[in-house]
């Protein structure tokens, strides 16, 4: 019985073995393609930077650019040579998977991953155009709740952003194909707390203000505030 | 606007109209009742006073003044009459302000004077203040006996009153064109033959929205020509109520700040500036005006600075950061906002909008709790001044803006090297 045991033991070690020998070259092929990819993407963006920056392009777009107003931390070369470099690894990956399923004589791998790509480049636009409204709505409440005199403006603009974050990185699991009815569910649960969350405390923070203003509608006409007539700005 | 553009009730008017001395035009749409009240009041006036003067009063088409009653009440006046003419005002949009609707009015009007080869021009405010004779005769004269190209007037206000223009687009204007005007924005003004043909023309660059404002006093000085101001003891209804700060802030500093940009060459050429001549009844133009609470100017300056130093930060340098910091460390007693400090801001924000660090209606709402601020040091220190003590005040504020403008021009020019 030690025999057989031993005997198959062998035989189930010799198979890993050659299934790791067959994979092998072709792990080895991918990896060195990315590797090349890598270094040809960093030379490139360098190259991209340098001629954009020689161009003055940041300045040449700055007149007429939106996105610099939706995300003012970019400058548009930065966005160029980030879009160049990732470009390139992308195209590295594709050419190593198909390396690798030339050389580990695996059929399928490739068509599946390159009907994947699209998905993927999808989801990346899904990502960036979410951060960058994710930030500008933020933002925007930031700004309109301190002018409003709204002493939680800060909590107000956090929950924006991590609303249109969590809306965001829901789509961009759903258009992945990621996840499935789990991800639905857990957006629709931490989206519905958020939201109630908001709600208890603009409500909360703002009862005896409501309270106020409804009686005051109740009862009469709202006056001016004697000290509103003493300041004039135009 | 060219005669094509008029409508073609209007170009037949003109065209019958002939040589014109004197054309009033009405900026903004009017009460009918009130606009026939003031103009049989003022056409008596101008009867007595300019017998031998081809006058026409524009009036803008959705005053719902009917051509028979506008003749009738020419008719009733003699053989010298003003004609009365219609022009067409941009529909009314709810939307838009006032004074841009007052801008499109006057270029309107000024387009209509080179039509009609007017030799003076004057345009009144829609609330019609300043149509009596008494008030146009201040008008007119300087551009008839002086040679002065652009007139505008000098309200008379109180302490507390018309502060953004005191703060932000008085000083500015005048330290960047030179010119010491004290409402560069004016609402009535009177102007030469030429100067309406500058004011009519239409510039694509700078007509890029329809928010534009016309800004005759830039206007004057790109042109060198000679501008002068007159008293008036009028004081035109506030056009801000029911708009919040951040709105005006953003039409009218931001109108500014597009000027700057547009202008920049002419302005950084200019070093100092020259007083204007003044005419009219010099009595004091400040009065004095009921003590502000300061504490909700200053808790909204503190708000400010909490929340948002992750955005001035984008804008302001380090240096402006810190003082700002100290300031909303100091007591309520203490809180003042030193002029150097305010005319960097003012500065730096200028910089930002044209460089367009943060979209610019972020900035511009950035820009108000900074202004509170401001008024809130303002309100402090003039509380116990006299109102001529407060006049002095605002003329050391412009001083200071001037001092500051080797600071504005160094960053405008190399905004990433000049960061102090």
């Amino acid at each position: 019985m030690w025999q057989q045991i031993e005997e198959s033991l062998r035989d189930s070690m010799g198979r890993v073995f050659t299934k790791i020998a067959t994979l092998l070259p072709g792990i080895l092929a991918f990896v060195l393609v990315l590797l090349i990819f890598l270094i040809i993407a960093w030379l490139i963006a360098m190259l991209v930077r340098s001629v954009l920056r020689a161009v003055k392009f940041d300045e040449r777009t700055s007149s007429t650019s939106t996105l610099s107003e939706w995300a003012p931390r970019q400058t548009p070369t930065i966005l160029v040579t980030r879009v160049v470099f990732w470009s390139f690894v992308i195209i590295g990956v594709l050419v190593g998977v198909s390396a690798f399923e030339a050389a580990s004589a695996e059929s399928g791998i490739s068509a599946y991953v390159f009907a994947y790509v699209p998905r993927v480049i999808g989801a990346a636009v899904l990502l960036f155009f979410g951060t960058i409204i994710g930030r500008f709505l933020s933002r925007s409440v930031l700004i309109t709740s301190v002018n409003l005199n709204l002493h939680y403006a800060r909590l107000l603009a956090t929950g924006v952003r991590w609303l249109v974050f969590v809306l965001t990185a829901a789509m961009v699991l759903d258009h992945l194909a990621i996840g499935g009815e789990i991800v639905d569910l857990a957006f629709g649960i931490l989206f519905g707390g958020i939201v109630l969350a908001l709600a208890l405390a603009v409500g909360l923070g703002s009862r005896e203000l409501v309270s106020r203003s409804l009686e005051r509608e109740a009862s009469r006409p709202v006056e001016v505030p004697v000290e509103e007539k003493k300041l004039h700005h135009f | 606007m060219p005669k094509s553009d008029l409508a073609e009730e209007t170009k037949n008017d003109v065209e019958q109209t002939g040589p014109v001395d004197l054309l009033i035009g009405i900026a903004g749409a009017v009460n009918k009742g009130e606009l026939l009240q003031y103009l049989q009041n003022m056409s008596a006036g101008l009867s007595t006073t300019a017998q031998s003067s081809h006058v026409v009063v524009a009036y803008p088409g959705s005053s719902e003044l009917e051509n028979s009653e506008a003749e009738m009440l020419a008719g009733t006046v003699g053989v010298n009459a003003p004609r009365f003419l219609q022009y067409s005002l941009p529909a009314g949009d709810p939307a838009v302000l006032p004074w841009t609707i007052a801008s499109a009015a006057q270029k309107a009007i000024c387009s209509l004077a080179v039509e009609l080869g007017a030799k003076v021009c004057v345009l009144i405010h829609s609330d019609l203040a300043m149509l009596t004779p008494e008030k146009l005769r201040l008008l007119t004269s300087p551009v008839l006996e002086k040679a002065c190209d652009l007139v505008v007037p000098m309200y008379s206000s109180r302490k507390f009153e018309g502060l953004l223009n005191h703060s932000i687009l008085a000083p500015i204007a005048r330290a960047l064109y030179g010119q010491r005007v004290r409402y560069p924005l004016a609402q009535d003004l009177s102007c030469s033959a030429r100067m309406c043909g500058k004011l009519s023309e239409t510039d694509n660059a700078r007509e890029r929205s329809e928010s534009s404002l016309l800004w005759p006093t830039t206007q004057a000085a790109l042109n060198n020509y000679q501008v002068c101001q007159v008293n008036v003891d009028v004081q035109h209804a506030t056009q801000t109520e029911r708009l919040d700060l951040s709105t005006v802030l953003s039409s009218l500093v931001g109108s500014a700040y597009l000027e700057m940009e547009t202008y920049a060459p002419y302005w950084q050429r200019v070093r100092g500036s020259h007083p204007t001549a003044v005419s009219g009844n010099t009595a004091q133009q400040i009065g004095d005006g009921e003590p502000v609470d300061a504490k909700p100017l200053i808790d909204s300056f503190l708000l400010g600075s909490h929340n948002l130093q992750e955005v001035w930060g984008l804008v302001l340098p380090p240096v402006t950061l810190l003082e700002l910091k100290k300031l909303a460390r100091s007591s309520p007693e203490a809180f003042r906002m030193p002029d150097d400090l305010w005319v960097r801001i003012v500065y730096d924000f200028a910089l930002a909008h044209r460089l367009r660090t943060i979209n610019r209606g972020h900035l511009m709402g950035a820009l108000t709790p900074l202004y509170l601020g401001w008024v809130a040091s303002y309100a402090q220190e003039v509380a116990a001044l006299s109102p001529f003590a407060a006049e002095q005040r605002f003329e050391q504020l412009a001083r200071s803006y001037e001092e500051g403008k080797p600071y504005l021009v160094s960053r405008w020019r190399w905004p990433d090297r000049f960061n102090p």
